[in-house]
């Protein structure tokens, strides 16, 4: 930022610390991941005493990969998450695009009042024990819905589309009106379009949120066969529970999933289950920053 | 009167499933939260005592001892955690090519949107005594291995350091916004007086930024209470268990294993009471210091 031209060498100095700084903080950040990935491509026969600082593959084998990705519980884990986070952000961007847009109105009758009513909700959380009552007395335990419904609509996301709906030129909604259009077409035929960029921003909001959720999962879920792949990563890799992934079968003899080191499978676990935020973290980065450094500077 | 119905309830059509949400999900349970005051019976109806339930919470040890790890793992992660993206924002303002500036920033921030579950599952590997890359520099260095996670000395700073790796990079984005809406001028006019790079440093951007420093530190007051139940509950064990047993994973044992169900909605209801009141006195002391509230 500074004029660049006449730099003392002791600024030179400066300047390659704070560059080594920042580069060593990226090691530390992406040092242990990099570690399980090396992990968990290695060649099966020479994972054993692998190196917890290296960051590549000792010879190289897909086989840990393969076995997790044809494993039942890991298969059954994908599938739930894909579906249960694809569910829970259709509902969520729809609801919430719904709720904000009447919510953005300014004349509405009663709008302060819900608007109070959504922000006690951030502030006050009675906790899990009457959640569970909730879910119990609605029948939803060890129902996937226990799971989806949590932050349907979310209240801080509801805040952001509230402002952006609220800066939506009159003249084109005023326009829309003029032409009969009624708030429903309205709102599907202008508004939604308008909102485009503010609604995929949401989208991956709630998409990251739903993806990393597990504690509903964990506590509701009792039925293996429901879990998400948070849960299944959760009972392998936390609770050290083998037979979760081995399977009580090849536990005790050398057959299939045995042969393979244990720590090579759990850093394959945990790298499947990263993968689709690694998938999609370009367009985390574009939405979320451009979010997050606007929201700031607003305040 | 009716010409407002006709023309409003259209938007009321379309918010009701989003109120009807909200007033399942966080309304109702405000209301079963009354079981905080009840005797919990397996044939109901349950029966009402008042306070007795905070009684017995208050009498005993266990709850003391819940809310004073709590409290030190909160006061840690203020004095620890707090301060970090504030100095990385200030390197990555340093930080003269944009490029590298990017490239940086793109790694540092994606431990951000990975789940506890995943972070704990690569602290537990990269801790390992055995060949986890901490102790094999450690043993490099001639010092005996430690096992972090299942050592009661350590495991909170396992706790301070991987929530440092996990929110340090994305929250200097925050500051990093509030140095870039600095005005130029105020550098130009440091560098027209001589000022080094310490100096505006000193002197210009932590001023400039001062205001979201006091909000969000006020902020992390408010959330006092709250250590990150999801990142506790991960990285517990039997072994560590008592040093890190924090208000919410008491409140998750009593309730759901041990089925005290009225004690743990006490503890529950205890805890969202103070966090509640903790969060509006922040938010109002923020607005009177710098103008900006929360919401």
């Amino acid at each position: 930022m500074a004029s660049q031209s006449r730099r003392t060498p002791l600024e030179r100095v400066e300047y390659v610390l704070i560059v080594s700084t920042l580069l060593l903080l990226v090691v530390f950040t992406l040092q242990p991941l990099l570690n399980l990935l090396a992990l968990s491509l290695s060649d099966p026969s020479k994972v054993a005493g692998f190196s917890g600082l290296s960051i590549f593959p000792d010879g190289f084998s897909p086989d840990v990969w393969m076995l997790l990705l044809q494993h039942p519980n890991v298969q059954r884990g994908i599938f739930n998450s894909v579906w249960m986070t694809a569910t829970s952000v259709c509902i969520g961007v729809f609801g919430t695009a719904l709720m904000a847009w009447g919510m953005s109105r300014p004349g509405l009758p009663g709008r302060r009042l819900i608007f109070i009513l959504v922000l006690v909700t951030i502030v006050f959380e009675p906790g899990i024990i009457p959640d569970y009552f909730l879910m119990k007395r609605m029948g939803l335990l060890n129902t996937p819905w226990s799971v989806i419904m949590y932050k349907a609509v979310s209240a801080w996301y509801l805040i952001i589309l509230i402002r952006f709906f609220e800066e939506i030129p009159k003249e084109l909604l005023e326009a829309a009106e003029l032409d009969g259009a009624n708030p429903f077409q309205t709102f599907f035929m202008v508004v939604l379009p308008l909102a485009k960029p503010a609604l995929a921003t949401i989208a991956l909001f709630y998409l990251v949120l739903h993806w990393n959720e597990f504690f509903r999962a964990m506590i509701y879920l009792n039925d293996q066969s429901k879990w998400p792949l948070q849960v299944v990563l959760r009972q392998f890799v936390i609770e050290g529970d083998k037979v979760a992934i081995v399977g009580a079968n090849n536990v005790n003899n050398n057959l299939g999933l045995a042969q393979i080191n244990i720590r090579a499978l759990k850093a394959g676990m945990i790298l499947i289950t990263i993968l689709p935020i690694l998938a999609i973290y370009p367009l985390i980065l574009k939405f979320f920053t451009k979010g997050t450094m606007s929201g700031a500077l607003k305040g | 009167m009716r010409e407002k119905v006709r023309q409003w309830w259209p938007y009321y059509a379309m918010m009701a499933p989003g109120l009807l949400f909200f007033f399942i999900w966080h309304y109702v349970p405000i209301w079963e939260a009354k079981m905080a005051f009840e005797n919990v019976r397996i044939i109901p109806p349950n029966i009402w005592v008042g306070w007795k339930n905070f009684e017995v919470l208050f009498a005993s040890p266990i709850f003391y001892q819940v809310l004073a790890n709590t409290l030190i793992i909160s006061g840690m992660k203020i004095l620890f955690v707090f301060p970090v993206p504030i100095m990385v924002a200030l390197l990555l303002n340093e930080v003269r090519s944009g490029k590298l500036r990017g490239a940086v920033q793109s790694a540092i921030y994606l431990p951000h949107f990975l789940s506890w579950v995943v972070i704990a599952g690569v602290f537990i590997a990269l801790l390992s005594p055995t060949d986890g890359a901490v102790n094999q520099i450690q043993t490099a260095m001639g010092f005996e291995p430690v096992n972090y996670m299942t050592n009661t000395g350590t495991i909170r700073w396992v706790l301070v350091v991987s929530e440092i790796w996990r929110s340090a990079g994305w929250d200097s984005l925050l500051y990093l916004a509030a140095i870039f809406a600095i005005d130029p001028q105020l550098y130009e006019a440091a560098e027209m007086d001589g000022a080094n790079r310490w100096q505006k440093i000193w002197h210009v951007t932590i001023p400039g930024i001062v205001p979201t420093i006091a909000t969000l530190f006020i902020l992390n007051m408010g959330m006092f209470l709250s250590a990150d139940l999801n990142q506790v509950i991960n990285m517990q064990n039997a072994v560590n268990a008592s040093t890190i047993d924090i208000i919410d994973t008491y409140v998750y044992r009593m309730g759901l294993s041990t089925g005290e169900y009225a004690l743990a909605t006490a503890a529950g209801l205890f805890k969202a009471v103070i966090g509640m009141t903790l969060v509006l006195v922040s938010h109002f002391v923020s607005k009177r210091l710098t103008g900006k509230g929360v919401w």
